[in-house]
């Protein structure tokens, strides 16, 4: 079924992989009582050892942009690839199989979503300037989009940016901002005319983070953990060189950006939370809980493991014809509203199995450790797009159903 | 034996084709009202023209030799459209129970006749409670001194009882269920047909009193045959399930695309929307489910009894699911007589329990598991 090109290339991917990284074990393999016992979805590492993290992913970055991985789809003159998104998602698959240094502070938003952004719309000094520095693992990226006052009606921006001279001075309150502590730039969406219709008078600019009036605060979530960030920017001065895109002419770019964000969101189930659909792991933890012969829980463990089952399946079969070079239909979106269902799911399912041993640590392994994946979940409906969104988004695109009626 | 993906589309397309030809909606409510509960000449065609019952019949007892795969494309458009034919029942059920006994003699005997369209049969398995579980049969057969067996007992929901002209039946012995060939012909044999749910699966009620039969397999073996025969039939009306709910799913799309209230389609009201992209959800999760699971029987992978069980609970669910949410988004007409929702309505919900239903496949899914 695989084209022979497709052959070659995950032929040379694997000799890549091998050559620089260890084949990695099976995730969810647990035995009860031994090892990590973390369910944490977010990362909530102390300061000295997530440096230590964004170090890893560079250097990885820029080993597999050494070796022709770094940016498959890219165009040549940026030290891109120049080969298709089929490559791409093929490549991803095959390096699943191998334990790599976690790459999602660069990869995201930054790889996944602005570069292509700055692709299309950037001029060709910043396209040179960033391009580059990016897929080699040296610049991080951040999106600078929602607002307070602008989540999934992403068009009501108020972020102000207006014209002095050469210069567009910005200011207004960012939100929801992945690796902005790390990033060197920023892709802002703001409003430079208040009286147009509200998806008209938006401009996209490129903001280096280290502008003077840039601030970053981390925002806490209900995991305790701070994942994302606010960021304010104060009379920020931004020379015209950095806008992508016309003048009012913003919204086109944001289109691409979440176009490419629907690219790069959902297919996870590695890391430590892959327990939380494990069969072995699940039945391991209601003998733990002398929970095993409980009929009604059985009924509910039998109907989460029929959903996140076919989830795999489905995952399987769209990895299969993404091997044959074609590219998935409307799995991926079904796949990252399952996901999130599935792991809320489980979360709620096994603090039913430890009842008041989720509300207060004993100190017993793999019991209260479960309360950072149930405070994760309502998180993992939300982002990326919320299950509302993703529920328009199949059934306009690949339903053919009217669009609703928009303001 | 094994089509590739164009040679898959073909087949999906020609069934599709006799089937909209032979299997309309009004094709369907004639048979409903109708003994037998299909079209012997339609029947007839399929096997002549498409050789359906050959498909899935090994070559050297005379079918085509092809697997698990193709025969869930021909049943997920058999599952589209109702189709009303001794199909599921001699197929899905009968041929499946008599490779699973691994008496080739039975194999030989029974199976050239099936694969060329004279011969149908059934499976007569569960009794008064509907348990497709082996240890709950009371059916008994007793050996009649001359190296032959003879049953009495009831069997009910046999699917197309009263027209089989062969039926496999699980009776017990004093080594445990065993699997018998009874001929419907054979003197002691009386079927009465069932009210049903469901109108377009025709079920009876049997009597036997002591009615020849012949041993299939080993005596004793009938709780480890069930378990595969369960294993493989699942998948199958899986297929016929997935393809009913992505019809449900098609019809509530296009009903609201084009149905206008308030001065617009319903399809842009969100609460419509998500209705449907909820179906949709389910239904891309069920077919995945059934597919990779047929695949799997055709590769003999050791993760087929897991998936099995997987594609038959996701299945059902998906298609409860979408018949139920079909009617809803129909509004008013949806719940008529003269809309074909109720057909796929009592089809799903009637499939759902086929097997025993939510509360045994929970249980079979976390045996196959090892929970």
């Amino acid at each position: 079924m695989e084209s022979d090109d497709m052959r070659d290339f995950a032929a040379e991917a694997r000799r890549f992989l091998d050559a620089h990284a260890a084949k990695a074990a099976d995730r969810a393999a647990v035995t009860w009582g031994e090892g990590d016992d973390s369910m944490a979805y977010f990362s909530s590492l102390p300061p000295e050892e997530e440096a230590e993290q964004v170090r890893r992913a560079r250097a990885w970055q820029r080993t597999r942009h050494e070796n022709g991985f770094g940016w498959i789809t890219g165009p040549p003159e940026y030290g891109g690839r120049g080969l298709t998104p089929v490559h791409d998602l093929l490549y991803d698959s095959i390096e699943s199989e191998y334990d790599v240094p976690d790459t999602g502070v660069l990869g995201v938003v930054g790889l996944g979503m602005i570069g292509p952004t700055i692709l299309a719309h950037a001029q060709p000094a910043l396209r040179e300037r960033w391009l580059p520095a990016m897929y080699r693992g040296d610049a991080i990226a951040c999106q600078l989009f929602s607002e307070p006052g602008a989540g999934s009606d992403l068009a009501a921006v108020a972020t102000r940016a207006v014209r002095e001279g050469d210069d567009w001075v910005l200011n207004g309150q960012k939100v929801w901002t992945s690796v902005a502590q790390h990033s060197q730039i920023g892709l802002a969406l703001t409003r430079t005319d208040p009286d147009a219709p509200k998806h008209r008078g938006i401009t996209a600019f490129l903001v280096p983070m280290d502008a003077p009036g840039v601030e970053v605060r981390p925002l806490r979530q209900m995991t305790g953990g701070a994942d994302f960030n606010e960021v304010f920017l104060t009379d920020v001065r931004i020379p015209d060189d950095h806008r992508l895109g016309e003048v009012d002419g913003g919204w086109t770019v944001a289109l691409t950006t979440l176009m490419n964000e629907r690219n790069t969101v959902g297919s996870e189930g590695a890391g430590p939370v892959a327990a939380a659909l494990s069969p072995d792991h699940l039945s391991a933890l209601m003998r733990a809980t002398w929970t095993w012969d409980d009929r009604a829980l059985r009924g509910r463990l039998a109907e989460l493991l029929v959903d996140a089952m076919a989830t795999g399946y489905l995952n399987d079969r769209a990895q299969r014809t993404l091997r044959a070079g074609i590219a998935p239909g409307p799995e991926r979106s079904v796949a990252k509203l399952m996901y999130g269902q599935n792991l809320t799911r489980a979360a709620h399912f096994v603090s039913e199995c430890l009842g008041p041993r989720i509300i207060a640590d004993t100190g017993r392994w793999g019991m209260y450790s479960w309360s950072e994946l149930l405070l994760a979940t309502p998180a993992l409906r939300i982002l990326g797009g919320t299950e509302e969104i993703m529920k328009n988004i199949l059934a306009e695109r690949v339903l053919g159903l009217p669009k609703e009626a928009r303001a | 034996m094994s089509a590739d993906e164009s040679g898959l589309k073909e087949l999906r397309s020609s069934v599709r084709e006799f089937l909209e030809a032979k299997s309309s909606e009004e094709a369907v409510r004639k048979l409903l009202e109708s003994e037998p509960r299909f079209d012997p000449d339609v029947w007839a065609q399929a096997a002549d023209q498409l050789r359906l019952p050959a498909l899935a019949i090994p070559e050297e007892y005379g079918g085509d030799g092809f697997g698990p795969v193709e025969l869930g494309v021909v049943l997920e458009e058999m599952g589209r459209a109702l189709f009303c034919a001794p199909f599921f029942a001699t197929v899905v059920l009968a041929v499946q129970a008599l490779l699973a006994t691994g008496d080739r003699e039975a194999c030989a005997r029974h199976l050239p006749g099936i694969a060329a369209g004279r011969t149908t049969a059934t499976l007569a398995v569960a009794e008064e409670t509907g348990s497709w579980d082996p240890a709950l049969i009371s059916a008994r057969a007793i050996p009649d001194g001359d190296g032959g067996w003879r049953i009495s007992g009831h069997k009910s929901f046999v699917i197309d009882g009263t027209t089989a002209d062969l039926i496999l039946v699980v009776a017990r012995t004093v080594a445990g269920p065993t699997f018998f060939a009874v001929d419907r012909t054979a003197p002691g044999v009386a079927a009465e047909a069932m009210r049903t749910l469901d109108a377009t699966r025709a079920m009876a009620r049997l009597t036997f009193d002591a009615v020849p039969a012949t041993v299939l397999g080993a005596e004793g073996a009938g709780g480890r045959i069930m378990a595969d025969v369960l294993d493989i039939a699942s998948v199958g009306l899986a297929a016929e399930q997935s393809g009913g709910a992505r019809r449900c799913l098609e019809m509530s799309a296009e009903y609201a695309r084009t149905r206008y209230q308030f001065g617009r389609p319903i399809g842009s009201f969100q609460a419509v929307k998500h209705k449907c992209a909820d179906m949709l959800v389910q239904v891309e999760l069920a077919e995945a489910a059934s597919r990779e699971a047929a695949l799997l029987a055709a590769e003999g992978s050791a993760a087929f009894p897991v998936a099995s069980a997987v594609a038959h609970a996701s299945c059902s669910k998906a298609y409860m699911f979408a018949a139920m949410e079909s009617i809803q988004v129909h509004g008013g007409i949806g719940f008529t007589w003269e809309h074909p929702a109720h057909l796929y309505f009592r089809r799903a919900k009637s499939s759902q329990l086929l097997f025993g239903g939510p509360a045994v496949y929970h249980e079979r899914l976390l045996d196959r598991l090892g929970i």
